[in-house]
């Protein structure tokens, strides 16, 4: 081959032949996108990808404090393509009606051998494009927020740098068209994840908070990745195109292996439950707060979490063939709505509590998803509430904690709401962004979580009606409903201890506490609108629903109705939690402190967060390091031991012939005089 | 390219036998210099002999992997020359020959070897201060050792080469090793010695059977191995052949229950010689399994080798990932978490698909390299500070981020994190078992949990957190403790590019040896001659569909 190229030097051909040595050692370059279409496709993760490296490279001895230049704009083209993506190229795919295939780019074969057949493409639908437009327009406007908040920080460049790093894999993660493909950006997100939470890796405390979330996560993970590989040797492949878009096969499967499926329903849940922080897997999202506030943000409203929502809801078909697994979505979804809740009600931390709350909320997503064990016809019903909660979730949620790390950048980093109060006068900005977002989070009537919440409440409703699970849903109704209660409740209860009564101010604080500068205000006023205005303009008009059933997967529904009741229900229940916390916290500010000390013990027990940690210490990790303990023990003690004896056989054998070698020649004498004495007997003996 | 890879041999072999020519003289440092100048050259060589080898087999592959004739073991570069003839005139003659050759397996082992060198000598260049040019020939000397046992196609050549290593590798621990390098030289010495006295009556068992059949050059593994496909022992036989093989592979593996003499070497080593022992040295034992058992003794390795290799891999990595947890010497941390990865590379061996079998021998490389970073990365700390015990450090993001990076960076290689050269390795291992036994897999899968909490714990203490240095170290030094130097850099930077490369695009390796893995998982995947039922290995083909073009 080399020698019909032969030795020529002209520039191109070296150009050339340099080309094919790296495409040849780097299949990627060989992909460059030429089509419009691709290019929108590739752009939305390749540039928060440059950014990532542009900044690592250049950050600390360059860029410095402009370091967040690069991902700013890598995150507006992302945004910009996101939506050029949702709003130009996606209908027309509709329309040309290969919504099975999606809009592809094409990338490069990751992994080929044997029948594990692993391409790197970009696949988007109707799905992951309602994903991405949030998820890139959410974090578009944090990492404005970031860079008024972390201003000055040491590590400013790496901030920027991981940040872009994990809009990236997030967007990867939405754009793939495969299991395995999904689970190598899943993994990246949780680098980032880690990355992040432990960015001021001088606090123990986060330093902990990171490895916990790395840790529990893989502990879903591994669940998740038995999935796949269930997955690939039930179907052959790994693709979602011949895994989830083709009916036959599935119903193939389904009848050719009984249990099969849902046993794969059970593994891809476990890793969801890690992402997602489901109950148990939940506990490292409260933790997860020791990361910088807007990381806090990003994590609990665009990216990370919504990845395992995101998992179960692009796996309908596979679920609705497991009725089972569906019944258990939605029940751990409930157990965690509610304990999270229970758990948000006590917390003095304003960030804590918007973390029981986004806790909370993902298992309100849950409780929608699993709806199909009453009826496949339910399934995409399910599914299409849990997204829409999880869009509209992201923009108020994004929204609570970016107000909530103003007001710890206006504390002087006190975050513990019993430290302050009053805050609406000083902080005018933050208080009313943060009560739209409370208030969208509270469900009030025509703001965005109240028309997602609602739609969850009605698929649960309606599951209801079903002969032999209705009751299972029925009850899972009024759980919700009841969560939703105190859901207003704690969204209230933190926004009047913070913003209401006296005005009061940590030593922290300084005398004159500032409000938001520009580049943190102006994420807030876009949030604070989009929290207002999301949910109507995409609930009201069915627009969300009509869009996702262009999913793959998704068979199309049949009607698209308002339960005027049940919203009228979901309102009131708004309205009372919101007036219940002004009671307790504005009108009569001291009967929360006596409440709880007459309930001692409910309140611990909320205030200690049911003790799942400390569970999870003594029933897991110390077992689990006594256990390690003791394997190391016998390591030492006992299998080492045994190899030092045999080494020393041959040493302890030698004892005996050792005796014999006395090396005193008056003993060779006399054993010279036993053997010829002893030969002589025995020739007597012959004779004899 | 066959000269090429004597020149690969003889080059380090050369500059060792130069070095120990100056042994004791006064211009010692310029020893460094000679080594630095040998392991360059050589790497360059591996390097160029890894691109040549590319175009080879892009034209080689068809035509070879379709020859259903061909060998299990098709190395694509032979050099043969018969070197003694048994056996006079009246019996069929034997012949024992050289017979080098490369396949791509060996290759990749070869470039690895050449690559972890050259860092060995530059993460030595200051830690070893005394008979200098005598270190840099051992490890030299080494070098040609092991790229020698890749590259041998011949039972006898392949025997030599094995055991050969173990004597530079010796004095390397013993002479400059920790303070309790004698016993822990000794030990490493005797007991993998023991266990390959045992693999070498395995061996003279192959082929001397062979030999009594009738084949003319029985040394030959691609000759031995078509013999064995056409007439395979009896299972009984094989499966006694197979243990005595086994014997001294596990040991070098290391396999538990055999792994006790490597957390004692590696803590005892030299910064250089826990990088090559774990980098090449542990590899030889898997290498062992895939040129001997795998393609000479199929039934063994069905019958015996898969339960045998999946539990004790299994037990391998949650056993060894549970002691890597409560160490508190970050070495020896490392050590456990060899066994831990090796548990991988034996689930995917012997899962004995391509899957398995690919996934195993990408395993051991990426063992190498990220294994071999960690060893650099924590003799450069203690290079510091002179301990390497997680109670007297704490911090060192704070003194040293580029080297905390570094050592993020190489964790999260280790632990498996996609995007890095672990996680092909690992899953495809996984998923190859997966297709097997299913529950060995999940089983294993484990590990992953267990990796990240005992990496990531050492991480926490030693990297994160407020400050904390012992006074020592620092009162040693008159000038504060500096982050990573050009030199050290110098020997981090090129694994990490391999590391990133191999985790982005595996395909471009994964091709290199896919030929080989499929001439070995041909064996397993036609079913009767092996004595095994094919529904056993294949999955559920019946909702296969044709991946995307």
């Amino acid at each position: 081959m080399t020698a019909s190229i032969g030795r020529l030097t002209t520039p191109a051909s070296i150009f050339n032949r340099l080309h094919a040595w790296l495409t040849d050692l780097a299949p990627p370059l060989a992909c460059m996108p030429l089509e419009f279409q691709q290019l929108v496709l590739w752009l939305i993760p390749a540039a928060p990808l440059a950014a990532a490296v542009v900044i690592s490279l250049l950050g600390p001895k360059l860029l410095r404090e402009r370091s967040h230049w690069p991902c700013w704009l890598a995150l507006a083209v992302s945004t910009a393509c996101a939506l050029v993506l949702l709003t130009n190229i996606m209908p027309q795919s509709f329309e040309g009606g290969d919504s099975a295939t999606g809009v592809v780019a094409v990338g490069y074969p990751w992994i080929s051998i044997g029948e594990m057949q692993v391409r790197i493409d970009l696949r988007a639908d109707a799905m992951s494009t309602l994903m991405l437009s949030m998820v890139t327009s959410v974090s578009l406007l944090v990492s404005v927020f970031s860079a008024g908040y972390m201003h000055g920080d040491r590590g400013y460049a790496r901030f920027f740098a991981a940040f872009s790093l994990f809009v990236f894999s997030m967007a990867m993660l939405v754009l793939s068209g495969n299991y395995m493909q999904l689970f190598i950006f899943w993994e990246l997100v949780g680098l980032c994840s880690y990355l992040l939470i432990g960015f001021w890796f001088q606090k123990p405390s986060a330093a902990a908070a990171a490895k916990k979330a790395f840790v529990v996560n893989r502990i879903g993970d591994m669940g998740l990745i038995l999935g796949i590989f269930l997955i690939w040797t039930t179907f052959g492949s790994l693709d979602f195109a011949s895994v989830l878009f083709s009916p036959e096969t599935l119903s193939q499967a389904a009848t050719a292996h009984p249990g099969r499926i849902t046993t794969i329903c059970f593994l891809l849940l476990a890793g969801a439950m890690g992402k997602s922080a489901q109950f148990p897997l939940h506990v490292w999202l409260p933790d997860a707060m020791e990361g910088p506030t807007p990381v806090s943000a990003l994590i609990h409203a665009a990216t990370m979490v919504t990845a395992g929502v995101y998992l179960v809801a692009r796996s309908t078909p596979l679920f609705a063939l497991a009725p089972d697994a569906q019944l258990f979505v939605t029940g751990i979804g409930a157990a965690t709505a509610l304990l999270a809740a229970l758990i948000a009600l006590t917390q003095m931390d304003l960030k804590r509590v918007l973390a029981y709350s986004t806790v909370s909320q993902l298992g309100f997503m849950f409780m929608a998803l699993g709806v199909g064990a009453a009826g496949a016809e339910l399934a995409t019903a399910g599914a299409t509430a849990g997204m829409f909660h999880l869009f509209t979730h992201g923009f108020f949620k994004a929204l609570l904690f970016l107000a909530a790390g103003s007001v710890m950048h206006a504390m002087g980093d006190v975050i513990d709401m019993r430290h302050f109060s009053g805050l609406r006068r000083s902080l005018p900005i933050t208080h009313w962004t943060f009560l739209c977002g409370a208030a969208a989070l509270a469900g009030v009537p025509l703001l965005a979580g109240f028309w997602s919440k609602d739609e969850i409440l009605a698929v649960l409703h309606e599951a209801g009606r079903h002969e032999r699970v209705g009751g299972f849903f029925t009850a899972i109704y009024w759980i919700a409903a009841a969560t939703a209660f105190l859901t207003a409740f704690y969204a209230f209860r933190a926004y009047f201890m913070t913003f209401w009564g006296p005005q009061r101010f940590p030593p922290e604080a300084g005398h004159h506490p500032h409000d938001a500068p520009p580049a943190m205000a102006w994420p807030l006023r876009l949030l604070a609108v989009a929290a207002l205005f999301v949910g109507l303009a995409a609930a009201a008009t069915h627009w969300f629903a009509r869009y996702l059933a262009h999913t793959p997967g998704m068979a199309h529904e049949g009607e698209h109705a308002f339960h005027i009741d049940l919203m009228v229900a979901s309102g009131v229940i708004a309205v009372a939690g919101i007036a219940l916390a002004w009671f307790m916290y504005v009108r009569r500010p001291g009967l929360a402190a006596s409440l709880s000390q007459a309930g001692r013990r409910l309140y611990d027990l909320s205030y200690r967060k049911f003790y799942f940690d400390e569970l999870f210490l003594a029933a897991l990790v110390l077992p689990l390091r006594a256990f390690a303990w003791l394997c190391y023990m016998a390591d030492v003690h006992v299998i080492d031991r045994l190899v030092d004896a045999a080494g020393a056989a041959p040493r302890v054998a030698s004892r005996l012939p050792r005796l014999l070698h006395t090396g005193l020649v008056s003993n060779y004498a006399l054993m010279m005089w036993a053997g010829v004495l002893a030969y002589l007997g025995f020739l007597l003996g012959l004779i004899g | 390219m066959i000269s090429l890879l004597f020149l690969l041999l003889l080059v380090p072999l050369a500059a060792g036998g130069l070095l120990l020519l100056f042994a004791g003289a006064s211009q010692a440092r310029s020893a460094r210099w000679i080594a630095l100048a040998g392991s360059i050259a050589v790497l360059a060589m591996s390097l160029s002999l890894g691109g040549q080898y590319r175009q080879l087999s892009l034209s080689f592959d068809r035509g070879r992997a379709d020859a259903a004739a061909a060998s299990p073991i098709r190395p694509q570069v032979e050099y043969r020359k018969p070197w003694l003839t048994l056996g006079g005139a009246a019996e069929q003659p034997v012949i024992l020959e050289f017979h080098f050759g490369l396949d791509g397996v060996s290759v990749a082992m070869i470039v690895l070897t050449a690559l972890l060198t050259v860092a060995c000598v530059l993460i030595s260049w200051e830690s070893i201060r005394e008979r200098e040019s005598e270190f840099y020939a051992a490890l030299l000397i080494l070098e040609t050792g092991l790229i020698g046992v890749f590259c041998a196609f011949d039972a006898l050549l392949f025997y030599v080469f094995f055991e050969f290593t173990l004597i530079p590798l010796f004095f390397l621990i013993a002479i400059w090793g920790g303070p309790q390098r004698r016993y822990a030289a000794v030990k490493f010495f005797l007991y993998t010695l023991a266990g390959s006295l045992v693999t070498l009556l395995g061996l003279v068992t192959l082929v001397g059977s062979a030999a009594a059949g009738g084949l003319e050059s029985p040394c030959s593994l691609p000759q031995l191995a078509a013999w064995y496909r056409d007439n395979p022992l009896s299972p009984s036989w094989q499966m006694v052949v197979f243990l005595a093989l086994a014997a001294g592979f596990l040991i070098k593996v290391p396999v538990f229950p055999f792994h006790t003499w490597l957390p004692l070497a590696h803590v005892e080593a030299p910064t250089a010689g826990s990088v090559l022992l774990a980098g090449v040295l542990l590899k030889l034992g898997t290498y062992g399994f895939l040129r001997l058992c795998l393609p000479m003794l199929p039934a063994a390795c069905l019958s015996v080798g898969v339960p045998m290799a999946a539990v004790l891999g299994v037990v391998g990595i949650v056993y060894g990932s549970l002691c890597a947890l409560v160490q508190r010497d970050v070495k020896k941390l490392v050590a456990y978490s060899s066994v831990a990865h090796l548990g991988f590379c034996m689930l995917g061996l012997f899962a004995l698909n391509s899957e398995g079998v690919t996934g195993g021998v990408l395993q051991m490389i990426n063992h190498g390299l990220s294994t071999g970073a960690l060893f650099l990365i924590v003799g450069m700390f203690y290079e510091r500070y002179h301990t390497r015990l997680v109670d007297d450090l704490g911090g060192l993001a704070n003194r040293l981020p580029l080297m905390a990076a570094g050592m993020v960076f190489v964790s999260m290689a280790s632990v498996g994190l996609p995007g890095l050269n672990g996680f092909p390795g690992e899953m495809l291992s996984l998923a190859g078992m997966f297709k097997r036994h299913p529950l060995y897999a999940a089983a294993g899968a484990s590990g992953l949990i267990l990796g990240a909490w005992y990496l990531l714990t050492m991480l926490q203490y030693v990297f994160f957190g407020p400050l904390k240095e012992p006074v020592h170290g620092a009162s040693a030094h008159s000038h504060p403790v500096r982050d990573i130097s050009l030199r050290e850099l110098g020997s981090l930077v090129p694994i990490a590019v391999a590391i990133l490369w191999i985790g982005l695009t595996p395909q471009p390796l994964i091709d290199m040896i896919r030929p080989d893995v499929e001439a070995i998982t041909q064996l397993y995947a036609r079913g009767p001659d092996g004595g095994e039922s094919v529904a056993q290995v294949s999955p559920d083909r019946t909702f296969a569909t044709e991946p995307r073009p």
